[in-house]
């Protein structure tokens, strides 16, 4: 008898999982299911477009499909589409794997403003996500609220030169944005000391390499422990580079109080320092990059043969290796819960979805796939399509044409 | 002469170009694949060619799959005089500091052990424009035909 294991979600920790259930029993049906028409989630539109060294994670997740037998579904959306209590009477096992898409945003005195935007919304933008918003104007002097890679990435993204984004995936849309972007100064704000930064020091490094900056980094007070002391030593090195006009100032330690506005746009973030002083730091932009937090459209107990994986399990923490290791260990305790009910009734799987329209296959994605690997412009390795209409377009084509 | 990928990860990249390595020799060697995580420095033995696949991870550091068995050569400082080995290394090169750190790091280990590296330590690029496999196989027949000439018989 055939077991059936759904994984809502096919990003990076979904892909991780499904891969060692397929490892461990190739025997099992394993569908993965994401509301976009595209799988690949957070690798796809989190990973910056100028790592492409770290999407290459893609490969592994695409023989999952060709090679392991696991099935994607992509444009199907459970709670709107299909109901999960559905998906649950469908599938031996239902794993929760949809991330935590929506930016936490900071209780500050003065919010809601114009030109406050969270980073996952901007990146989802930079990156063009289909459900994104339209790129919004920065200003000369944006601000970073945040000491985390996140911060780091949307940092080198807007601080980088035209040239310095060859070879990325960076779409037309936001290549023209960023080099008519006008910025001039950027600041980063960071709440704790920066031996407590959660920057990883070889990006904090990869910053010291950028070819039209001048770094500043705040002095930080003594003591620190082993990554504390990597941090500081990234951030000692970077200091002082000097390579073109754009300024990139590093802050540490600034409580935020509130924000000011103008006209009902954001001018100011106002800051309380170690030393108990209140500042005002102008900006003309603030960018939140504190944290994730879910949408709410999912349920966020386990349950019998419900599971949770990855960020939506763990919380906005921990890297894409870090949740592959979780994957694997998840991976046991389903098929233990599995093999510990062998006389089961038998499911039908994926014939839950057949009510979908629309749905995208893994050939139907592939067509979209090389559709974007042709389009690329020559400095660049792949052109996105950013509709969902597009996508359905490419992806739906063959079933459309059948009789 | 047995073979043996032994392979370091971090994100599971060195563990598919391992299982790819030993589909393409399995037709005419017998060949083996384990994770180094699996593997104690002491279970090497000197009839058996080591293909060694290692990442990079962190700070140019060894992969997480890769760091007991560095720790157990730090620890043990086992004496591998016997044990022949070739090395190919995953990196990227967004981080240029640090590029293919860990398969440097555990070619020196081994090598400071007494080990005996065959050929050159090959590296690939995850930000260039190669596939991994397309470096790791041609690198792979080359350091066997070696291998086969300095160990004896050829299997």
């Amino acid at each position: 008898m055939t077991r059936h294991v759904a994984i809502v979600g096919a990003g990076p920790s979904g892909c991780f999982l499904a891969q060692a259930l397929l490892k461990a029993r190739p025997d099992l049906a394993v569908d993965l299911i994401d509301r976009l028409p595209v799988p690949y989630g957070l690798v796809r539109y989190g990973v910056a477009a100028d790592h492409q060294g770290t999407k290459a994670i893609a490969r592994q997740f695409a023989r999952l499909f060709e090679r392991q037998g696991a099935r994607f579904h992509g444009n199907v959306e459970i709670g709107r589409d299909v109901p999960l209590a559905a998906l649950r009477e469908a599938y031996d096992a239902v794993v929760l794997a949809s991330g935590l898409s929506g930016d936490r945003t900071p209780d500050l005195a003065g919010l809601p403003l114009a030109g406050v935007h969270g980073a996952g919304a901007l990146t989802r933008a930079l990156y063009d996500h289909p459900d994104a918003g339209p790129l919004p104007d920065l200003g000369a002097h944006p601000l970073i609220l945040g000491n985390g890679n996140v911060a780091l990435d949307i940092l080198r993204l807007l601080a980088k030169t035209p040239d310095e984004l060859d070879g990325s995936d960076l779409g037309p849309r936001a290549t023209r944005w960023l080099a008519d972007s006008g910025i001039e100064t950027i600041t980063i704000v960071g709440r704790s000391p920066a031996a407590q930064a959660r920057f990883d020091p070889v990006m904090v490094r990869e910053l010291g390499a950028l070819q039209g900056v001048s770094i500043t980094v705040e002095a930080a007070p003594p003591g620190a422990d082993d990554a504390g002391e990597k941090v500081l030593a990234a951030l000692a090195q970077i200091d002082g580079t000097a390579t073109g006009p754009r300024r990139i100032a590093f802050r540490f330690g600034l409580t935020p109080t509130g924000v000011v506005g103008e006209g009902g746009r954001i001018v100011a973030l106002t800051v309380t320092r170690p030393d108990g002083v209140a500042e005002t730091l102008p900006c003309t932009a603030l960018v939140t990059a504190i944290g994730f937090r879910g949408d709410g459209t999912l349920p966020t107990d386990e349950g019998p043969g419900l599971y949770k994986a990855g960020w939506f399990a763990r919380g906005p923490r921990g890297t894409i290796p870090e949740n592959r290791a979780d994957a694997q260990a998840l991976a046991l305790r389903i098929l233990a819960d599995l093999d510990a009910d062998p006389d089961a009734p038998a499911k039908p799987g994926a014939a839950v979805l057949d009510r979908c329209r629309d749905r995208v296959d893994y050939d139907g994605w592939s067509r979209i796939d090389a559709a974007e690997l042709a389009a690329a412009p020559a400095n660049r390795c792949r052109q996105k399509l950013d509709t969902r209409a597009a996508m359905l377009a490419l992806a739906c084509r063959t079933e459309e044409t059948q009789p | 002469m047995k073979l043996a990928i032994l392979y370091g990860t971090e994100t599971g990249n060195a563990e598919m170009l391992a299982e790819d390595l030993q589909s393409a020799l399995e037709a005419d060697h017998e060949v083996s694949v384990a994770n180094l995580s699996d593997i104690a420095p002491e279970d090497l033995d000197g009839d058996t060619f080591y293909l060694v696949v290692c990442s990079t991870y962190g700070d140019g550091e060894l992969p997480a799959s890769a760091q007991p068995f560095g720790a157990a050569l730090d620890a043990g400082d086992p004496d591998l005089s016997h044990v022949h080995f070739a090395i190919f290394g995953l990196g990227d090169s967004a981080y240029p500091d640090t590029f293919n750190g860990g398969s440097a790091v555990l070619a020196a280990a081994l090598a400071q052990r007494g080990a005996t590296m065959i050929g050159d330590r090959v590296t690939h690029d995850a930000s260039g424009p190669d596939l991994a496999e397309d470096l790791a196989l041609p690198w792979a027949e080359a350091v066997i035909a070696e291998a086969a000439t300095r160990l004896g018989a050829a299997a």
